[in-house]
């Protein structure tokens, strides 16, 4: 899988000279890259780097400068009525770092308000959904409980069932694992790893370097917002090429 | 000295009650529930409305509630008053009852003053909240309706039970332009008897600290009744706000 040899119908997700800066500082210099349908991706690179930054441009929580980030054909930074970017963000589920669970709401009306306040389900089939959903990520006893009842590890899996209610096909996380505690990593990592073997087209930043190992297609290498390399997983972790890649690797296993 | 306020209560308690009516306009405690119940309830929607016009990025919705929030807080509410009683009818040439008078000047005041109340509350709840709804695919209003404001106004009710109490006490004022209230019946009773204004007045603090402590006694009823069914076992999200909530509410 090489970066530029995909038609446009194998492409989840195309990221064309993207820049963006705030003030004078430039936090993403000209991204170029895509995602191919069913293609797990890792972005790592070192904090400051712009990876939250560049994820988070990808369903217009923040907005660029110049460039396209293309989903579906559709520009989703071209001007547009807030309907359609709302019909987009839709179809793209992001998983945050902090959860973001709805504290006001039990575990299963946080997975089931979206698809029926956004999409128009009916309560009762999203509500059956939910359900699926939540035995999907092992919390189907846990329905009833409210977020703070919850660890930090369950709250990420109800967030992730919760973006996966409105179905999307493409799936992003920013840094999922990091304000977990190390006993919960694995239980959130195991839900993503199935996930990727059901095949969903998966963007992930994070510092979780045997995920990347183990479920990646692609690594990519961003530093002080420039992507400097991509490849496989076994290529990256073994030879990586760019010397400031092979330098954060050298600091990862210390 | 008791049996004298027995005597008061036992003589006038039905205009201390509702006033003159049915020979005249309705008045005395009925008349202040009313005017109480009317303000709070029109001044809540308003605060609403006021606060997301604070927020809004259109600065011609933002821009004029802005001014009229900073005038209204920062000027006494009898000056309000006797604006609205007397320079309304100048301008319009409308005769406006006195009674209308009061609730609209209450419900700009008090909407002003629970609007900046509501506009902390959305605030300190952070991006994270608008951030989730926004990824989900809500719009503005959704995420508001529906996320923001459920969480924003729970956390705020300790804030906005003591601007409903306030609200309550402040129609008391309503005396100087004749709204025929509380205060204005027992204010008649005490010129019919001249020699026990204690008395006379004691009745009126008794009956307005009934009204306002109940009130916020029923609050902190719902509000414990819903933060136990919210609060966890661990790391309950609510308290945090929420003690945020009340410092923001002493700095107002």
């Amino acid at each position: 899988m090489t970066t530029s040899a995909s038609s446009p119908q194998q492409q989840a997700i195309r990221i064309s000279n993207v820049c963006k800066s705030y003030g004078n500082y430039p936090v993403l210099k000209g991204i170029e890259a895509e995602v191919i349908r069913g293609e797990v991706v890792v972005i790592c690179g070192p904090s400051g780097s712009g990876k939250s930054t560049l994820i988070r441009t990808v369903n217009r929580l923040e907005e660029i400068n110049s460039g396209a980030i293309t989903f579906d054909g559709q520009n989703i930074h071209a001007p547009m009525r807030t309907k359609e970017l709302n019909l987009l963000r839709s179809r793209i589920g992001f998983v945050f770092q902090n959860f973001n669970l709805f504290p006001h709401l039990s575990v299963v009306e946080n997975v089931s308000i979206s698809p029926i306040r956004v999409k128009g389900v009916a309560p009762g089939v999203a509500r059956d959904k939910a359900l699926k959903l939540l035995d999907r990520v092992g919390l189907a006893d846990k329905a009833g409980a409210y977020p703070g009842q919850l660890s930090g590890g369950q709250q990420q899996r109800v967030a992730i069932a919760r973006a996966l209610a409105m179905e999307p096909p493409v799936m992003l996380f920013d840094e999922p694992t990091s304000a977990l505690d190390p006993e919960m990593v694995g239980e959130v990592l195991a839900v993503m790893k199935g996930l990727a073997a059901e095949g969903m087209t998966m963007l992930c930043v994070t510092h979780e370097m045997g995920f990347a190992r183990e479920v990646a297609d692609r690594v990519w290498f961003i530093d002080a917002g420039e992507i400097l390399e991509t490849a496989p997983p076994e290529e990256f972790f073994k030879h990586p090429r760019h010397p400031r890649a092979q330098r954060f690797l050298a600091d990862l296993r210390h | 000295m008791i049996g004298d306020i027995i005597t008061i209560i036992n003589d006038y308690w039905l205009l201390l009650l509702i006033g003159q009516y049915p020979n005249g306009p309705l008045g005395g405690l009925a008349n202040t529930l009313i005017l109480s119940a009317l303000s709070i309830a029109l001044a809540f929607p308003v605060s609403i409305l006021f606060a997301l016009a604070r927020l809004s990025k259109w600065p011609l919705l933002r821009w004029p509630v802005t001014v009229l929030v900073y005038v209204t807080r920062g000027v006494p509410l009898l000056m309000l008053i006797l604006w609205s009683y007397f320079l309304v009818p100048l301008l319009t040439g409308a005769d406006v009852p006195s009674f209308v008078t009061m609730l609209t000047t209450l419900v700009i005041y008090q909407g002003a003053f629970l609007s900046e109340v509501v506009r902390a509350g959305i605030v300190a709840l952070g991006e994270g909240q608008m951030d989730a709804a926004r990824a989900l695919g809500h719009s503005y209003l959704s995420a508001m309706r529906f996320i923001i404001l459920p969480q924003a106004l729970y956390n705020m009710i300790p804030s906005m039970i003591s601007t409903f109490v306030a609200t309550i006490k402040d129609t008391t004022l309503g005396y100087v332009i004749n709204v025929p209230d509380l205060t204005f019946a027992a204010s008649q009773v005490n010129n019919q008897l001249l020699t026990q204004p204690f008395q006379v007045f004691l009745i009126l603090a008794v009956v307005y600290y009934a009204i306002c402590w109940s009130l916020t006694y029923l609050a902190n009823a719902v509000e414990r009744r819903i933060s136990r069914r919210r609060a966890g076992p661990a790391n309950d999200p609510a308290s945090p706000s929420l003690a945020q909530a009340k410092i923001v509410s002493e700095q107002l």
